[in-house]
């Protein structure tokens, strides 16, 4: 995913003259590509995501298309007023990209992990939150937030658990994608970024006629969509590496709540930090994020009505 | 530059702001007061509004960071045209256009603003979209001296001295007063222009209410060869033109009734009450 990130913002920045990659001396070897090809348009705002941020709305006034990139833990959460004042509020074009969401920097702890990015920022008026699955997806949401000329929140997550689609798919702003096909009735998943390849694992192998949906979209939300999903489910199972308060499953539970009515299994972070170090996939498993502990949240839930 | 029509005379853009504050029932006096003269030199002389048009491409840019002087910049916008005596007397009124804090979509305010420490950064990205792009747009930005706790402040500075954005100032208003006190006492400053200096600022500290001094201050730092950002210091007092509010802080919150209201309005045209 990181290597399509880099791959659009070159393309993008070459076409455009006005695109500028801020960041906050993250990166590293990922703007490789880009400093080589649009040296001009890159800049290290150091250690200081505030001004960054801030700056960021300065060079959107003065007609530049600036995508702010950070770690998810710093960028949106460490600059959320920046976010709402500065650029939020007169609908800039900044693009906010925060890489690493979830428990990517596993090791790292707290400071570094990721699980309420969502929830900080799809209530700022203006703002759009995009949240792709895999590298297509990445591609799509960058081609949509340039395109879109407004404020984009864009969450970045684990990039090496697998393409969930063959080729970069047609998007519409809201749109939910489907990433495996299924009947109507019993089951229906609607996952987010890294989960949605553990959602088409788990359906493929145990529910096999049930439909899993992508949701690269957090904000808007094609409420339409959603609520036909729930009409046609008994049981919807919402998926994401985030906290369970404020996230896609609060989403869809708002909309299905007033449209649809219908039992929906969060299955997330359940309010509460890491307590042990560990790797990326020790710590899904900390939280109930691994595929064992899901399929037992799901027979569990199915078994409970 | 505004046009030689517009005096910006400081009695009288103190005037509107009492006649707003009074109306309004609202607070924030001496933080107007304090950047009255600052603003006048500013508008009269040196922003640059092609058609006087305070949208126009290419103008300069004045972030008012403080955003809890912004009756003073609307007393100034009166002026200008660009806002119309209606929004004034309805000042504060259910529907009304013009808040307590400074807001962009009011023509005229590059910023929204109230929540301290943005206005600068915000003011040095837009210096370093006009040096990206290679014009002589200049940006200042206006922060209060209380404000300068803020950490964006520092990392907005480190970021434009990096940089060299000499087309860049920042006026600080240095009226010795914050919500809660004295600066000094909340939390220390020592000296603002010594510490712009060690961030790479060529810096002057002057007279806030002396208006020649203000304009030689701000033409001798534009005129300076070197590729540093710009600190203009300006000691001011805040509630600066009526005696009973000249550094007496509670006209930070504090609201005018009819009675207060009639004496500060004789102090300010200079007749009895």
């Amino acid at each position: 995913m990181r290597a399509a990130f880099s791959e659009a913002l070159v393309r993008l920045a070459k076409a455009d003259l006005n695109v500028l990659l801020l960041t906050g001396d993250h990166g590293y070897a990922l703007f490789d590509d880009f400093r080589k090809e649009c040296p001009a348009q890159y800049l290290n705002a150091g250690i200081a995501e505030q001004n960054m941020v801030g700056m960021a709305a300065g060079l959107a006034r003065a007609g530049f298309r600036p995508f702010v990139y950070g770690l998810s833990a710093f960028i949106p959460v460490r600059v959320v007023e920046q976010i709402k004042l500065d650029v939020a509020h007169d609908k800039l074009p900044v693009v906010l990209v925060g890489d690493g969401a979830g428990f990517v920097y596993s090791h790292l702890g707290t400071s570094h992990q990721s699980t309420e990015d969502i929830a900080c920022t799809r209530a700022i008026p203006n703002l759009s939150v995009y949240s792709p699955a895999d590298r297509f997806e990445l591609t799509a949401c960058m081609d949509m937030a340039y395109q879109s000329r407004a404020p984009v929140y864009l969450r970045m997550g684990k990039s090496d658990r697998g393409d969930v689609h063959a080729a970069v798919p047609r998007v519409r702003a809201g749109s939910l994608l489907e990433a495996k096909p299924g009947k109507t009735g019993d089951i229906a998943f609607i996952a987010t970024g890294s989960l949605v390849r553990t959602a088409i694992d788990i359906a493929a192998e145990s529910y096999s006629d049930a439909a899993v949906w992508s949701a690269p979209f957090i904000k808007p939300m094609d409420s339409e969509q959603v609520t036909a999903i729930c009409a046609q489910s008994r049981i919807v199972v919402v998926l994401e590496e985030h906290s369970v308060l404020g996230g896609l499953g609060s989403v869809i539970t708002e909309i299905a709540s007033e449209f649809a009515p219908v039992r929906i299994l969060r299955v997330g972070v359940r309010d509460r930090f890491s307590h042990y170090c560990g790797t990326y996939e020790y710590l899904l498993k900390e939280h109930g994020l691994d595929r064992p502990a899901i399929e037992q949240q799901i027979r569990g839930f199915l078994t409970a009505n | 530059m505004s046009s030689q029509t517009q005096s910006f005379d400081a009695k009288a853009l103190r005037e509107t702001v009492l006649d707003m504050a009074y109306a309004g029932s609202t607070v924030h006096i001496g933080c107007a007061f304090s950047i009255i003269e600052l603003l006048a030199v500013l508008y009269r002389k040196h922003l640059r509004y092609p058609g006087n048009d305070p949208h126009a491409t290419g103008r300069d840019y004045l972030v008012l960071s403080k955003g809890h002087g912004v009756m003073a910049q609307y007393a100034c916008m009166r002026e200008l045209g660009w806002l119309k005596d209606e929004a004034f007397s309805a000042y504060f009124a259910d529907g009304s256009e013009l808040k307590g804090l400074s807001d962009s979509r009011i023509p005229g305010l590059e910023v929204t603003s109230g929540s301290l420490g943005h206005g600068f950064s915000v003011g040095v990205g837009l210096a370093m979209g006009a040096k990206l792009r290679g014009t002589d747009q200049k940006t200042f930005a206006l922060v209060g001296d209380g404000e300068v706790n803020e950490g964006p402040i520092w990392e907005g500075a480190l970021f434009a001295a990096h940089h060299e954005l000499k087309n860049f100032m920042v006026i600080v208003d240095e009226n010795g007063f914050q919500a809660m006190g004295r600066t000094q006492e909340v939390l220390k400053l020592g000296s603002i222009q010594a510490k712009f200096e060690s961030f790479g600022f060529e810096a002057i500290t002057i007279d806030g209410h002396d208006e020649v001094a203000i304009d030689c201050a701000i033409m001798q730092l534009w005129a300076s060869n070197s590729a540093s950002p710009k600190a203009l210091i300006a000691k001011t007092v805040k509630g600066k033109g009526v005696p009973f509010m000249e550094n007496n802080n509670i006209w930070h919150y504090t609201r005018l009734d009819p009675v207060t209201y009639a004496r500060a309005l004789s102090a300010v045209d200079g007749r009895a009450p």
